[in-house]
């Protein structure tokens, strides 16, 4: 069967439209929805298999990126987001989308718990909103749906509040579960260590990307979706000079592989 | 009582925020503080009880991993606390969405006179004086027009009531009143408008008295209960004839002679001669030119199911006065006119352009705001302005001269998409007709750029509105996009239009020409706070609103969409065909005007313009000899000079790849970090279709010249889309001219004429290019009057007036995304050619700047030759012949070759006696001569001959190679080495200046 993904729109969401087109080459349909649709039950979360929070500025993220979103949510719709997770269904926070999930507490979830703020996205390091291309690498122990074989990608930052933050007990726990899906890397893979710009915000551990104990919920701050075609990619005027000239070199895949994890995991599973 | 929540960041935590104010403190000023830590400071002006309080302060306001708040002053150690709150009136974003929460979380509305205030305080250490820390407050924090400060020493602070309650609150006090002025004679009128700041043109006034006492004019004014003209009726017909609105100075009768020369030249129009003419000539040659010269952006045929749509704006004056504050206005503006052209668009796009005063400045003029601080204020405001709207910014440039000192400059373009068809009509129609309804929808009415700039001398109390300098909303702004793309797919638009300048006036002023009628009752438009005047209500810029006409038959379908977007929508009056614009208020008339007054014969502007040639002013060529030792550090000084160096940290900020577009972004290279010379984005995500973006500015060219000046920049602006792989068939064009005042006065503008020359000439090159070129015009903008006038050392003002600037944005169709080309030299090996003629055109060149001189030889474009040869090269890189493409702009041959270098991370050799050429040159201008129509371009040994032979041709020569080293070296003419260095010295020399800023 074909899996139906909602991807949330309204109130200063904007990367509604290529999450849509994104979800959709990857096989799944794929419908962007008003967060007011979902509200007045014009619109059904039991339909959807996939849930998707985009990135943007919900609420002009006047009062902490992602927190009133939450709050809007929490009230009007969370007893019905937590069946959808509880009943095993997916759900992907993409940078404002991830920044609302860790303030609705369904990310990281631990012991169960998915109402707890435990974790933060908080001001990068550099004091200011930053567009840059990072490349991070997937964590191969962890049970994350859609980081599954990933390996190495590359991917667009575009925030002001991406720094992971979170006390040590927390911390500990998330690389106990493996809930560190996704993390800044050097050129080779290696861990960033903190490094400006490799690591952009100053996240501790270098986390891009957490999440909950059993993988299906995922936060990420880099933006897959902006990745969808080779062109996206920075280099890709030099990839295809290398293409040419040596035929060897593989280019760069796009990242949504990350989406079409999350649209394969949902043909089996519904 | 209101109540105050402050919230910071955890002791523990680091504040970058208050990192950032610290660093900016001591770079700046040299203000030694140690830190700063940033308290967010929330006024709630609302009846709460205790239990609600603590909800709204851990549900909403603080993050328990990383927050503490208290209704308490938090304990926060400083030496210097400063307070920084928004003036009455001033648009306080987070305020607004703070309800928006509150509400949420209580299910309720709150009652209408409920209000949030958000402030901030800073916590400072370090040992400082007060007259230190009050620096900080009005240069660095706050300014004075629209915030109010307040500075505590630690021994003035008093723990329990900390900064105190200050509530904003707007209270006018004031019962709305219609004025009659009276008009029996041409100077009674005149004073007063003079006395209320009409800005009645005095050439206007007898036409507007001979309409007001026409016999049926009378009568049918009696009818409604109208005698005299009214304040509103004035301020109406004040706007539309105003020179920002009805275009007075482009739509003027020139006379333009040259100093020493016989005969004048007439000139009725520049708009029409030089803009309107050649663009409907090239339209009628190109089919793909859609709908151009009426609307609030042109349009364009992207595919056979898509248009464009693209224009561009300045903001100058606000920006100004308000950097953030006038630049976020500037660009959430822009963002309207693509939204309100045709039945509306969706914005895929916007690009920045910034003129300001040296940085470094430090003579003896002092500006409102230091060049510095007022570029990172319009920084910050296009950030916010364009990253909140969801709109990519692909491309941009900047500027510094002195003579921006005076006025800065702020253009902001837009670029949107909408479907050829609506309902299966042609999307770029739109018309009102009798029975359709006016609906406003977006923000609220408050006293906003009412008369501009003019109300700053009022003086302020406690609760007078600040209103004229305004704060644009992004996310009201987005909201309403996202419901009218909506509305508009559902068919329920029969017309839309923006309000800007002019507000309602001028938007329901002029949409009602298409019915021939309309009436407005205007108790109906929504307020941010009683007690406007109805003029007031009629004319007020308030942002973020766009003007619409429904069938009433689909009214409540956009009524429950606008809820459903949260939204507001109301119907302030109807369309009628009664040839009046007509407006009560509460059943009276305040209004009653034929809207055909504004086609009557109003006095067309004269000028005369009076050209003094580049030899009549005594301009020459340095007698300058080329230099003997290394040419090394003379390239390193080039690549430094702040019209050269790196800018990184603008476009950096700048959100380009949001919607998923981005195919080449303003960043090229290995390290991503040399500017690219165009931006493509593909605005169909399933098509391989692409859209060029790029812009010129070349002011320093008009000291020499005006008309090389703009043939330069439309050349550049032409070569940047090129380069990346744009068609040259389907290239549009948008001017955008900011210029010094042109009417003469022998007093406060004795060089009136020259500057009206000097526009004149502009114009002329303007219609040259676009039709060598095939061009059209696809938007324009003109804004006049870039003078300051500056405080001095001793007190004296002095008029600082810009060079006359133009910047022209390229739109262009790019057939395959796939097929597109940087600047960066890809691999060590490849042949690198120079395409084009280098000639002895150093005249106002950086290189000149560099050494103190200006010069006479500033550069000719040829088009003709040119455009043959950009066929060639897009040929070229259709077929793939082409590993790198960059142009030869400023800075010559050298930059652009270091350029392509920086950008690869490669090194090169180069002969500089194998570059083509005209006449005898020297080595500094084969390196440096800014001549137009050139490209360096890079090719594998592969193509080699493939591409030899597609410019056997073409004025093109193999200049050298890409080394396999990071070495960079240049030969001369007589074999000597020039520069020899490697990559990472030129790096670090075009990064000194501005490549540590964040």
């Amino acid at each position: 069967m074909t899996p139906r993904v909602l991807v949330l729109a309204g109130y200063g969401l904007n990367c509604d439209y290529e999450t849509e087109f994104a979800f959709e080459k990857s096989g799944a349909q794929a419908k962007r929805v008003h967060i007011n649709s979902l509200i007045s039950k014009e619109v059904s979360l039991t339909d959807f298999h996939i849930l998707a929070f985009v990135g943007g500025f919900s609420w002009a993220d006047d009062h902490g990126a992602g927190v009133i979103q939450a709050v809007r949510l929490k009230y009007n719709l969370g007893r019905e987001i937590l069946d959808f997770v509880e009943g095993g269904r997916l759900v992907i926070g993409i940078c404002n989308g991830f920044q609302a999930l860790v303030n609705l507490g369904l990310l990281p979830g631990l012991e169960n718990d998915y109402t707890k703020r435990t974790v933060a996205l908080t001001y990068n390091d550099s004091g200011n909103f930053r567009n840059a291309w990072v490349r991070v690498a997937a964590n191969p122990k962890s049970p994350c749906v859609f980081t599954k074989g990933l390996g190495v990608v590359d991917m667009p930052i575009r925030h002001g509040e991406g720094k992971f933050f979170a006390e040590q007990d927390i911390l500990d726990k998330l690389g106990e579960n493996n809930q560190i899906a996704l993390t800044y890397a050097n050129l080779d893979g290696s861990p960033a260590q903190g490094k400006f710009p490799q690591n952009p915000n100053g996240s501790l551990l270098d986390i891009a990307g957490i999440c909950d104990p059993t993988g299906r919920v995922f936060g990420l701050m880099p933006h897959p979706e902006a990745f969808i075609h080779p062109t996206n990619h920075p280099r890709w005027t030099f990839y295809r000079e290398v293409q040419k000239r040596k035929g060897l070199e593989n280019p760069p895949q796009p990242a949504i592989a990350v989406i079409k994890n999350a649209v394969d995991f949902a043909k089996q599973a519904f | 009582m209101p109540f105050v929540l402050e919230i910071s960041l955890k002791p523990h935590l680091f504040d970058a925020h208050g990192a950032s104010v610290a660093k900016k403190a001591r770079d700046y000023f040299g203000i030694p503080i140690d830190s700063a830590r940033v308290v967010t400071v929330l006024t709630l002006d609302m009846d709460l009880k205790p239990e609600q309080l603590e909800s709204i302060r851990t549900e909403i306001f603080t993050n328990p991993v990383t927050q503490i708040s208290s209704y308490k002053p938090l304990d926060i150690p400083f030496d210097w606390a400063i307070w920084v709150g928004f003036r009455p009136g001033v648009r306080d974003n987070p305020g607004a969405t703070a309800l928006e929460a509150i509400e949420d979380i209580f299910a309720k509305k709150l009652p209408p006179q409920s209000r949030v205030y958000t402030s901030r305080r800073f916590c400072i250490e370090g040992k400082i004086s007060r007259e230190q820390a009050a620096t900080i407050a009005t240069q660095l924090l706050a300014n004075d027009l629209i915030q109010q400060v307040k500075i505590f020493s630690q021994k003035d602070w008093d723990p329990s009531t900390g900064t105190g309650v200050i509530a904003p609150k707007v209270l006018l006090n004031h019962k709305p009143v219609v004025s009659s002025i009276p008009i029996d004679s041409d100077e009674s009128l005149l004073a007063v408008s003079q006395k209320r700041n009409l800005a009645l043109n005095p050439n206007d006034i007898p036409t507007i008295r001979k309409y007001f006492q026409q016999k049926q004019v009378i009568v049918a004014r009696r009818r409604v209960g109208l005698a005299e003209p009214t304040d509103i009726e004035l301020e109406y017909i004040s706007q539309a004839r105003s020179d920002h609105c009805n275009h007075n100075t482009f739509n003027g009768r020139f006379l333009y002679r040259e100093q020493g020369k016989k005969g004048i030249t007439e000139i009725n129009s520049l708009f029409k001669t030089c803009i309107e003419k050649p663009t409907l000539e090239i339209k009628a040659k190109k089919p793909w030119v859609v709908s151009v010269l009426w609307d609030n952006a042109g349009v364009a045929r992207f595919d056979e199911d898509n248009c464009y749509t693209i224009t561009g704006e300045t903001h100058n004056s606000p920006s100004n006065m308000e950097a953030y504050g006038g630049a976020i206005t500037g660009i959430v503006g822009v963002y309207r006119d693509p939204m309100g052209t045709g039945l509306g668009s969706k914005l895929i796009a916007g690009t920045w352009g910034f003129c300001v005063g040296p940085r470094d400045y430090d003579g003896p003029l002092t500006p409102k705001l230091h060049p510095r601080r007022l570029l990172d204020g319009v920084i910050e405001g296009v950030r916010d302005g364009g990253n909140k709207s969801g709109i990519p910014t692909p491309t941009g440039c900047l500027v510094f001269h002195p003579g921006y000192l005076g006025k800065c400059l702020v253009f902001v373009t837009a670029l949107g998409i909408m479907p050829s068809k609506v309902g299966g009509k042609p999307s770029w129609e739109k018309t009102t007709k009798k029975g359709q309804l006016v609906v406003m929808c977006g923000g609220r009415v408050g006293k906003d750029g009412i008369h501009g700039v003019t109300a700053s001398s009022e003086v302020f109390s406690a609760n007078t509105p600040a209103g004229h300098v305004q704060i644009g909303d992004p996310y009201t702004q987005k909201k309403m996009m996202d419901f009218l793309l909506e509305a508009r797919d559902e068919g329920l638009i029969a017309y839309i239009t923006d309000n800007g300048g002019g507000g309602l006036s001028s938007s329901v002023g002029e949409s009602a020409r298409f019915s021939n009628g309309v009436e407005i009752a205007l108790d109906k438009v929504p307020l941010k706070y009683e007690g406007l005047d109805q003029w007031e209500i009629w004319i007020s810029e308030s942002q973020e609103r766009m003007t619409l006409a429904i069938e009433p038959k689909h009214l409540a379908r956009f009524m429950d969409l606008s809820a459903k977007h949260a939204v507001e929508s109301t119907v302030i009056g109807s369309y009628t065909d009664s040839g009046k614009l007509h407006i009560t208020w509460k059943g009276e008339t305040c209004a009653f005007v034929d809207l055909s007054l504004l086609t009557e014969d109003f006095p067309q502007w004269e000028f005369d313009a009076l050209w003094l040639s580049p030899e009549e002013r005594g301009l020459a060529e340095p007698v300058l000899s080329a230099p003997e030792g290394s040419y090394t550090g003379l390239l390193c000084d080039m690549l430094d000079m702040p019209n050269l160096c790196s800018r990184e940290w603008i476009n950096r900020q700048y959100d380009h790849e949001v919607q998923g577009t981005s195919v080449i972004k303003p960043f090229v290279g290995v390290f991503a970090d040399v500017p690219s010379d165009a931006g493509v984005l593909r605005p169909v995500l399933s098509s391989e279709k692409g859209i060029a973006i790029a812009q010129a500015l070349l002011p320093g060219y008009s000291a020499i010249d005006t008309y090389s000046m703009t043939a330069c920049v439309m050349d550049e602006a032409v070569r940047r889309v090129i380069a990346v792989g744009a068609d040259p068939e389907q290239i549009g064009g948008v001017d955008n001219f900011c210029w010094p005042t042109i009417a003469h006065d022998p007093k406060k503008n004795p060089d009136g004429q020259y500057k009206a020359a000097q526009l004149v000439r502009s114009c002329m090159a303007l219609a040259d290019i676009c039709r060598a070129y095939n061009i059209p015009l696809l938007s324009g903008k003109d804004s006049m009057y870039v003078d300051g006038h500056l405080p001095g050392k001793y007190g004296e003002r002095h008029k600082v007036s810009a060079l006359p600037t133009l910047l022209f944005t390229t739109s262009a169709i790019v057939p395959d995304v796939k097929n597109c080309t940087t600047a960066d030299f890809k691999m060590p090996g490849d042949l690198i050619y120079v395409l084009g003629i280098t000639k002895n055109e150093l005249g106002a060149s950086q290189l000149y700047e560099l050494l103190g001189h200006l010069g006479k030889n500033v550069p000719i474009v040829n088009p003709a030759e040119n455009l043959a040869l950009y066929r060639a090269l897009h040929k070229a890189i259709n077929q793939g012949l082409c590993a790198s493409v960059r142009g030869i702009y400023q800075g010559g041959l050298g930059v652009a070759l270091a350029m392509s270098a920086l950008a690869g991370d490669l090194g090169i050799f180069a002969d500089l006696s194998k570059v083509p050429r005209e006449g005898n040159l020297n080595e500094l201008a084969l390196l440096f001569s800014e001549s137009a129509g050139r490209f360096v371009v890079s090719v594998s040994h592969e193509n080699r001959h493939a591409f030899e032979a597609a410019f056997a041709a073409f004025d093109v020569a193999r200049v050298g190679l890409v080394s396999d080293t990071g070495d960079f070296a240049i030969r001369g003419l007589d074999r000597r080495t020039l520069v020899e260095t490697d990559v990472n010295t030129l790096r670090a020399a075009w990064k000194r200046r501005l490549g540590g800023l964040i």
